[in-house]
């Protein structure tokens, strides 16, 4: 594997960024990561091979709107600076307009198991801080359960949002899969809509443009450190969306209970299911991500949800029993069949121009 | 009782007529100058009306907190909204590309992994938990 420091062009991007690039050995397809929004890596394949510099440029100008428009823990985010007035009416860029009306159109398929009004329970569980600053073994026991207000407490018509005293919002079901999302069309564009790139913020993968042969080769796992054991499924993606949620990462204690980040909205509590990870194949990322986590979050419920949603899922138990549902391939290799059509996008605000 | 408001909302239950063009002023029983001075009442109501309604909506406007215009000016996106909405529906033939045959990313889990193990000691189940630090920062 090799590791270099790339220049990326444009008149923004004037300052080495921390993309590395990474051989697979495919020589037709160029790929590059770095850390981005609290995730191990934001990753960007594309072929043809010259159009990695520009395709990086691009998401590098993404990532740095999307953190801006819906960080929790920068104090000076759109978010922040919301939920720092205490509630009433606002205006809000296009951005963090889509970024919330795709929150509010997932909690409402999801019939509430991904919620962007969450904020408050997470917090009252301790996650309130960038999560290398919390205090993972915290002797006192967290607060107690704060149940999600609910989204239908939120009004969003067209960028005015209104938003109830004391509530605060977290994106994080969809606000990753919606990065991968203006990534890999972003890097298309910067592309000029040439070949393919494939964009994964944190193991959420959407991918735009010209594929390569068969789809992109993408691997399912439990965990990042699972990449190459036995755990792991080689899948191809033809096109589409493919993410992840598990219980397995962003884990820690107080006062002697375990807790993690996949909250169930409606008891404020982190969620108790069977399944400790669930990777789901959809038209979008955003999509894909609030599928995931709601699965998650339903427990014995997830597969006749996920069924419901018409998406092919791979489901790990905590005892490591592996289910694949929906069409999802059983062989290594194999495509995964991505259904067409978007759920989360339906009627959120488009509007063209930069966001 | 205010009979004078009464009969003003009698006819305001159908349509609301323009100054001037409302119905015949009814006789008043008291014998005074009624018509004039119910005209005069009304006129100053609806201006008030509309003054309450003017003064209504600019206190709504100026609560209205325009959030992303007190904001320091955000990187715009590459892309719009429009082209976001067509991420999955971009070319899905996949004889187009070239071969690919290493993976070229991992969905899975995102952020500090927990390694967790169950092994039975003496007839009691202990879990372990095995945490991998992180690398970076949350965002």
């Amino acid at each position: 594997m090799m590791m270099m420091m790339m220049m990326t062009s444009g008149p923004d991007l004037a300052i080495a960024l921390p993309w590395q690039q990474i051989m697979t050995g495919d020589r037709d397809i160029a790929v590059a990561e770095r850390d981005a929004l609290g995730t191990r890596a934001a990753r960007v394949a594309v072929w043809p091979p010259e159009n990695l510099d520009g395709a990086c440029g691009a998401v590098d100008i993404v990532l740095r709107a999307l953190d801006q428009q819906a960080s929790r823990f920068r104090p000076d985010s759109e978010i922040c600076w919301i939920h720092g007035r205490g509630g009433g009416l606002f205006m809000l860029s296009d951005g963090l307009a889509e970024a919330v009306g795709v929150a509010l159109a997932a909690a409402r398929w999801t019939g509430g198991l991904t919620d962007p009004t969450i904020g408050s329970a997470l917090i009252s569980l301790g996650y309130d801080r960038d999560f290398a600053a919390i205090d993972q073994q915290c002797g006192e026991p967290p607060a107690a359960p704060v149940p999600a207000p609910g989204w239908q407490s939120l009004r969003l018509d067209g960028t005015m949002l209104r938003l109830p005293p004391g509530v605060r919002l977290d994106l994080g079901a969809t606000a990753k899969g919606l990065g991968a999302d203006r990534a890999a069309l972003a890097a298309m564009s910067a592309s000029q809509q040439a070949g393919g790139v494939l964009a994964s913020l944190g193991g959420d993968i959407a991918v735009a443009g010209t594929p390569p042969r068969d789809g992109w080769p993408v691997t399912a796992a439990d965990t990042p450190d699972q990449v190459g054991s036995r755990a792991a499924q080689l899948v191809r993606l033809p096109r589409g969306a493919v993410a992840t949620s598990s219980v397995s990462t962003r884990r820690w204690r107080r006062g002697g209970q375990e807790l993690h980040h996949i909250v169930d909205p409606r008891t404020g509590r982190p969620a108790d299911g069977p399944w400790r990870t669930v990777t789901t194949a959809a038209a979008t990322c955003a999509d894909a991500n609030a599928a995931t986590t709601a699965a998650i979050v339903a427990g014995q419920q997830a597969e006749r949800w996920l069924a419901t949603a018409g998406l092919p899922a791979r489901l790990v138990g905590h005892d490591g029993e592996v289910r694949c549902l929906g069409g999802w391939p059983d062989a290594d290799g194999a495509p995964v069949p991505v259904p067409p059509g978007t759920r989360v996008y339906r009627g959120v605000l488009r509007r063209s121009g930069p966001r | 009782m205010d009979k004078g408001m009464d009969s003003d909302r009698e006819y305001r239950s159908g349509q609301v007529p323009l100054p001037g063009f409302g119905p015949p002023d009814r006789a008043d029983p008291a014998g005074q100058p009624g018509p004039s001075r119910r005209d005069g009442i009304r006129h100053v109501r609806r201006m008030s009306n509309w003054t309450a309604a003017a003064l209504i909506v600019g206190a709504g406007s100026a609560t209205v907190a325009l959030a992303h215009h007190t904001m320091t000016t955000a990187a715009p996106a590459a892309g719009t909204a429009s082209a976001t909405a067509r991420a999955g529906t971009a070319a899905a033939s996949g004889s187009g590309g070239p071969q690919a045959a290493h993976s070229v990313a991992t969905t899975s889990g995102s952020g500090v992994t927990v390694t967790t193990a169950t092994r039975t000691v003496n007839g009691k189940t202990v879990v372990t938990h095995v945490r991998h630090t992180p690398a970076y920062h949350d965002s």
